[in-house]
């Protein structure tokens, strides 16, 4: 894994040197197969957020974008990832040895999970003077209607136009195509995966998994991500056959709503595991799962998959498919992490919660953030879950 | 433990106090203890724990615990006593504490008001159903009235004998301790009477909790050291529930202060 994630991130900063390659910047549930057809060399603004959450360097950083504008409401992942730019700063040089962030050659970005994305993107494009180009879906969706996918589809071949004389040459459909089915690809080995969770004792947590998931964020479209989920695939697949318990003695499962709080993922993963409970599920890992791709009618597949996430879907959506998620997993109760900067990804705060308990699965609320700990209490953190888990 | 004495300790480590009690072999109180928190706080559970009446430490100097003695730690600090036999949340622990000093049979809710957090706990059918927690910020809780009467200098024995005596209805609008700090200081300099002040105080900390969920039981009990030493604050609390259900019954759990090491004792007699 973390040689995977390492070429990855070496292969860029070269290719952010080589005046004959091109990078461009995308969201994490924007077009990147798009962007690899045509032989842009991605980088996940996103991503780099979660590094900067998962080593703490976000709380050197966030305070600096703090004081340039930025409020500390807004989406942390946005103010770490600036504040370490204005700091000069990246947790790749430590990681790899890279001394900062691939300059992008364009900047894309899809407001499918939220606007924050737009303002983060732009505020670089001025920084840059790159090109920038956003997709703007229609969102909180009940149903994905033809005509939504028809204005998501004519916006990615207007994307692609915009592209062409970036990198100097006519999208190949075939590369496309291509592109679209390593995508398809790998998405579906990842659902194969996290759907492995759904044995007893589940042979890996979710906090398991938010490591795993790097490449389907990073590396769709690419062969890479394929072998990497292949291999995943198999070496779990023999920890359920030797009867292997990443929980020992797992005694409760349960269902983990939200962002991770990256800082603090080894110390919930600890809570958990003295307390005998397995996270096996969580809407957060399961949003890279894209199985509507279709290679043969790429753009519109694209569309519908991208606009068909979670995050993007009403609340009728969101808690049917927690209910099916419980019901699948075995799921004994579920925790909602209440990120203070991310109202698109908690779905605490329109009853969802008491909805759910109403049907008799029990929940939590805990309350953090998936960079800035200033918003996240240990201690009250630890007594919720251990209380909650007292209970169910 | 058959043929030795049998003591159950409920130690309940709160961020204000640390409250110690003892439990005999069947489930009657020996002694309840309180010592203020201090640091390091394994010594000061210690020191909680030792008296020259009863003591479950085998001597003077020494964390061996005596033969047929059984430590269970509750509260903040319940994770950093290495002595213990063991550790439950303080849900479970004022559930548990409430349950076998009140024996209730119905759905019950129990209001807990901590040095640093506030707890509204749903029981149905002996055992805890929900419960709730103050989120983001300690407005509400014991920290807050300490606060606040530091500012206005006004010792917490007398806040429920001025709260008494309001003669009208002020309220504290902000959600944050400091801010509503500076709420207070411009309405004493408004000539505000300062028993008008301490109502509103009081009046603040059963909005906060009342909003943090909906109390849909016919009976409430009132448990913990803020609710114990302030009756008035009880007595607000029954009036706005009374509002909502005219048929609610309040009681202020017996011990209220120690329900929470009252149930870590009991837990350790009831499990193996």
């Amino acid at each position: 894994m973390s040689n995977v994630m390492k070429e990855y991130f070496l292969d860029l900063d070269r290719a952010a040197k080589d005046p004959a390659r091109k990078v461009a910047w995308c969201t994490s549930v924007g077009p990147a197969e798009i962007l690899r057809a045509m032989g842009f060399e991605v980088f996940f603004p996103e991503n780099h957020g979660a590094m900067l959450g998962a080593t703490r360097v976000c709380m050197e950083t966030i305070p600096v974008a703090n004081a340039h504008g930025y409020s500390p409401e807004i989406c942390s992942y946005l103010t770490s990832d600036i504040g370490a730019y204005m700091k000069g700063i990246t947790p790749l040089t430590k990681a790899f040895g890279i001394k900062e962030i691939p300059r992008p050659d364009v900047l894309v970005y899809n407001t499918n999970q939220c606007k924050d994305v737009m303002h983060w993107f732009e505020y670089y494009a001025s920084e840059f003077s790159a090109p920038i180009f956003g997709i703007h879906p229609p969102t909180n969706l009940p149903e994905i209607k033809p005509e939504y996918i028809d204005d998501v589809a004519r916006q990615f071949e207007a994307l692609i136009h915009f592209l062409e004389p970036i990198i100097g040459r006519p999208m190949n459909r075939e590369a496309l195509k291509t592109t679209v089915a390593l995508s398809l690809e790998a998405t579906n080995l990842w659902s194969d995966v996290l759907n492995l969770a759904q044995a007893t004792p589940s042979p890996m947590t979710f906090f398991d998994s938010t490591i795993y998931m790097g490449p389907i964020v990073v590396l769709r479209g690419t062969e890479i991500a394929v072998k990497y989920y292949k291999d995943l695939l198999r070496d779990l697949k023999e920890k359920i056959q030797e009867n292997h318990a990443a929980v020992p003695e797992e005694h409760k499962r349960i269902y983990w709503d939200g962002m991770p709080v990256w800082g603090r993922l080894r110390d919930q993963s600890n809570i958990f595991k003295e307390n005998k409970a397995c996270v096996v599920a969580s809407t957060y890992c399961n949003s890279w799962i894209f199985s509507d791709f279709d290679p043969e009618d790429p753009l519109p597949s694209m569309a519908r998959a991208y606009i068909k996430i979670f995050i993007n879907r009403n609340d009728q959506y969101k808690e049917d498919y927690i209910e099916r998620m419980v019901r699948d997993f075995k799921i004994d109760g579920v925790i909602f992490m209440a990120a203070r900067t991310c109202p698109n990804n908690s779905n605490s705060s329109y009853n969802l919660p008491r909805k759910l308990k109403d049907k008799g699965i029990p929940t939590i609320i805990i309350d953090g953030d998936l960079c800035d700990l200033r918003c996240y209490s240990d201690e009250q953190s630890t007594t919720l879950i251990e209380a909650f888990l007292e209970t169910i | 433990m058959a043929g030795t004495e049998e003591i159950y300790w409920g130690v309940d480590c709160g961020s204000s106090e640390i409250k110690v009690v003892a439990l005999d072999g069947q489930g009657n109180i020996l002694l309840k203890r309180k010592k203020k928190t201090l640091f390091p706080l394994q010594d000061h559970v210690r020191l909680a724990l030792a008296g020259e009446d009863l003591s479950p430490f085998q001597n003077d100097s020494s964390c061996d615990i005596k033969e047929g003695h059984k430590i269970i730690a509750t509260g903040y600090g319940r994770k950093y006593i290495s002595f213990a036999h063991g550790a439950l949340t303080e849900i479970k622990a004022h559930f548990i504490g409430v349950q076998k000093q009140c024996d209730l049979k119905e759905a019950y809710s129990i209001i807990d008001i901590g040095g640093q957090d506030s707890k509204v706990i749903a029981a149905c059918n002996n055992k805890v159903d929900q419960f709730v927690i103050n989120r983001k910020c300690a407005a509400g809780t014991g920290a807050y009235i300490e606060e606040l009467g530091h500012r206005l200098e006004v010792p917490l024995k007398d806040m429920t004998e001025l709260a008494r005596h309001n003669d009208k209805e002020l309220s504290l609008n902000s959600f944050c301790t400091v801010f509503s700090g500076q709420e207070v200081i411009k309405t004493l300099m408004n000539g505000e009477r300062i028993e008008n002040i301490i109502y509103a105080l009081y009046s603040s900390v059963v909005k906060r909790v009342m909003e943090m969920t909906a109390i849909t039981t016919d009976i409430v009990v009132f448990s913990g050291g803020v609710l114990e030493f302030h009756p008035e604050l009880v007595n607000m609390f029954a009036r706005k529930l009374k509002e909502n259900n005219a048929n609610i019954t309040c009681i202020l759990s017996p011990n209220a202060q120690y329900c929470g090491a009252i149930g870590a004792a009991e837990y350790g007699l009831k499990s193996p």
